[in-house]
């Protein structure tokens, strides 16, 4: 149960009576009488709130920065109606507004809640307790209970690195050659022969077809196709570290690592789709955390959403051996292997440098890694003792960043080190080079 | 069904034990509130055990086979006085004039303790008291049986005129005897020196005795001169009551949260940069000077050399000869600023710091 003000005010109400009162005693124990019972009759007359009956709209997925509408529909069976308040808790970092609804459902009836969520993180979150407060007719006391309702909302990455697909489909349709006159690909996979028209290569024409015919033929020349790629996001405790500004809710402090990774691993996904290659996606700390396999062009983007939307940072160190031995497992045919993980060398040194020949025997493998603009900001930093100190360690790390990813050129593998505004649209970039040399 | 609510019987089932457990420390706690040895009470009162209570001395008189019998109003103390002695326990509370008329109207032994100038009028008339005697042992010095038999006694308070025992502040004027303090009869101090004889003596003189000690002031002193307590009319007692039922409700109203609170596993929050900085708070706790300047060099040969046209394997003076000829600066000072010793002091870590980036913006923009 609980108590309205309006009970409060009576009961200062019955304070004024008893100072006026010749018999005071008796009418402060006529006035307590009269707040028991009226509080008594008004909670016998509430609706009954545990014979309620909740059905929730499905499960929802929203993009991260955008708004979910839950609705919740609310059937009183009982024969007196529920009038008050309800509330649809959600976990606080999905801000559920408004807080609390005002409902009147009439005996045998239903009503629709509906409550907005603006998630500030990316996962999954289910639906708290409903509560209703059912005051009475005379709106002194109420019936209060609460409810549980299953209820889901996922909260998808925001692939906020989808404003550089269109520039960058537009690179791949030159490499194809189909833009912006279909000139000679740049590819190295024979696609079909046409009619010379002026201003193609020479060295393109096809003379054998074009003896058979009476006009000159050019062969057009596309990029391979077909070929797959495996992106593998590691999840172990270097991407827990938050770098640069949360682009979602502007929070200074930052977004994770693996955030940011998954914002380029879109992109890099959806331009792989475009380009007609086979893209498979792996999660590994030390287990396989998320992995979609396979996915049809169609399909693969929502897949890899879904997959990548409730991964959260792990805090251990990550297992490069079980993850080359999972890459490995996966990858039976040459393909592009792409590792989003940290540059640190400490936990390359013991983790990926070691097995990394294993993987780069058989793959090629491309290293894509967020640089920290903070550790920039500090490397110059010159006001004071304390400064220049920050400075030299931050310097050290550069350094040590920069000797990691020398080893990781001798080992063959191409590096991707990028600010992390601009990491998605660099690995693009990494991928088409490679698309454009043949080397997939 | 989703209510996860508990039900009335659910809620009692799970509390009744807390329940249970309360009422049984109430009940024992009552139990020995009413069985226990220890009493309060006022002072002189002679049902309290505590040091200001005279508790010692009835159980002594009526070990000699004394009836004691303590009284709280002029009523039932009228009714006794007679064939008894009444002992005026606490006479400050004894205020109302119709009362002590009729006390004094009544024959019979009186043992004034420590009386107001009232009582002393209504009970003892004619006799004057002179306050301010101090309270301490003193020897009788008088023929009064009692007094004599007890010996020294813890005495004082005010002397009275007719009282002939220890400096006057204990006599016997009339029927009634006067005592100028009544601390010697007290529980704390009835074992010292003859305090426990001397009470004997003066309270033990009859086979019954009054007991007169109110608790609370009996009537108004004369003149109506009325307390705090009496010019608040009633009402308001009972209006700050129901201001408090009031305020409970309030309480209950404001108190009552709309559904539980709701918790949420939330995630690390690191910035990735920290370790950056706690490696140079690290330099700077042990003054590593030699390791910061060591790595600030490092980062600016590192970007430097390819502008000079040099390879990493370049040598010391190979690359201090390319600086000079390019900035323009003394090769000496180059030398030292690029390959010098540790910095001596904070200060000189941040010169040396400014100085590469001299060099390095001077190679860069030259």
């Amino acid at each position: 149960m609980a108590l309205t003000g309006r009970a409060a005010l009576l009961a200062v109400a019955g304070a004024l009576v008893v100072l006026a009162a010749p018999a005071p005693a008796l009418a402060f124990w006529l006035v307590v009488a009269v707040i028991a019972v009226a509080v008594g009759v008004d909670l016998a007359l509430a609706g009954s709130v545990r014979a309620l009956r909740f059905e929730r709209s499905d499960d929802q997925r929203v993009r991260l920065g955008e708004t979910a509408e839950v609705t919740l529909l609310v059937a009183n069976p009982g024969r007196r109606p529920v009038r008050g308040l309800l509330r649809d808790a959600w976990p606080p970092s999905t801000r559920p507004a408004p807080r609390e609804h005002v409902i009147d459902v009439p005996a045998g009836e239903r009503r629709r809640v509906v409550t907005t969520l603006r998630p500030l993180r990316r996962g999954d979150f289910t639906a708290a307790a409903v509560t209703v407060r059912a005051v009475g007719p005379l709106g002194l006391a109420a019936r209060q209970g609460s409810h549980q309702v299953e209820g889901r909302v996922r909260v998808l990455p925001p692939f906020l690195s989808r404003r550089h697909l269109p520039g960058k489909l537009a690179r791949l349709r030159a490499i194809e050659g189909l833009n912006p006159v279909q000139i000679r690909g740049q590819g190295t996979e024979f696609d079909s022969l046409r009619e010379y028209v002026v201003g193609d290569d020479v060295r393109s024409i096809d003379w054998r077809a074009s003896a058979r015919r009476a006009d000159v033929v050019v062969r057009t020349w596309r990029p391979e196709r077909d070929r797959r790629v495996l992106i593998v996001l590691d999840t172990g405790r270097t991407s827990a570290g938050r770098v640069g500004v949360d682009p979602a809710s502007g929070d200074p402090s930052g977004w994770p690592r693996l955030d940011w990774g998954m914002d380029a691993a879109l992109l890099l996904a959806a331009l792989c789709a475009r380009a007609g290659d086979r893209v498979d996606f792996l999660a590994y700390d030390r287990a396989v955390r998320a992995q979609v396999t396979g996915g049809g062009r169609g399909d693969l983007l929502p897949g890899l959403v879904t997959a990548m939307a409730p991964l959260e940072p792990e805090l251990v160190e990550a297992d490069a051996h079980g993850m080359v031995a999972a890459v490995l497992a996966r990858a039976r045919r040459r393909c592009l292997v792409v590792v989003l993980t940290d540059l640190n060398a400490t936990a390359l040194d013991e983790g990926l440098l070691p097995v990394l020949p294993q993987l780069s025997s058989r793959h090629l493998v491309l290293v894509a890694a967020v640089a920290d603009p903070r550790v920039a900001a500090l490397a110059a930093g010159r006001d004071g003792a304390a400064e220049v100190f920050e400075a030299a360690a931050a310097e050290r790390q550069r350094v040590e960043r920069r000797q990691v990813t020398a080893r990781l050129r001798r080992h063959g593998v191409e590096v991707v080190d990028a600010l992390p505004d601009d990491l998605a649209s660099a690995l693009a970039d990494a991928y088409l080079n490679l698309k454009a040399a043949g080397r997939l | 069904m989703t209510s996860v609510t508990p039900t009335i019987t659910e809620r009692w089932r799970s509390w009744r034990g807390v329940l249970g457990a309360l009422a049984a420390i109430v009940l024992a706690a009552t139990v020995i509130a009413l069985f226990g040895g220890a009493r309060n009470g006022g002072r002189l009162d002679i049902e309290a055990t505590t040091p200001q209570g005279a508790r010692a001395l009835a159980e002594l008189l009526r070990a000699q086979g004394v009836e004691v019998i303590q009284v709280t109003t002029f009523d039932e103390a009228i009714e006794r006085a007679e064939g008894s002695l009444l002992v005026v326990a606490r006479p400050e509370f004894l205020v109302d004039p119709a009362g002590l008329a009729g006390l004094a109207g009544r024959p019979g032994a009186r043992l004034l303790i420590a009386p107001t100038p009232a009582v002393l009028r209504a009970l003892a008339p004619g006799v004057t008291a002179r306050p301010g005697a101090a309270e301490k042992v003193r020897a009788p010095g008088c023929e009064l049986k009692a007094a004599v038999l007890a010996g020294d006694a813890l005495v004082g308070g005010s002397s009275y005129s007719g009282a002939a025992c220890y400096d006057g502040t204990v006599g016997v004027v009339g029927d009634a005897t006067l005592v100028g303090s009544g601390s010697f009869l007290t529980n704390g101090r009835l074992p010292e020196d003859g305090n426990a004889a001397l009470a004997m003596n003066l309270a033990g003189a009859h086979q019954r005795v009054t007991w007169f000690a109110p608790r609370a002031p009996l009537g108004v002193p004369e003149g109506g001169e009325k307390t705090i307590e009496q010019l608040i009319p009633a009402n308001v007692g009972w209006f700050v009551w129901a201001l408090v039922v009031a305020v409970l409700l309030t309480a209950l109203w404001r108190g009552r949260r709309l559904g539980p609170v709701v918790e949420e596993r939330l995630p690390v929050v690191v910035r990735a940069a920290e370790t950056v900085e706690g490696r140079g708070r690290l330099y700077r706790a042990r003054s590593a000077r030699d390791r910061a300047a060591l790595a600030l060099r490092e980062a600016v040969l590192a970007r430097t050399t390819p502008r000079l046209g040099l390879t990493a394997t370049a040598g010391e003076n190979e690359i201090v000869a390319a600086v000079a000829a390019r900035t323009g600066q003394d090769g000496g000072r180059v030398r030292e600023i690029l390959y010098g010793g540790v910095p001596t002091g904070d200060a000189a870590l941040v010169a040396l710091a400014r100085d590469l980036d001299t060099i390095e913006r001077q190679v860069r923009d030259s």
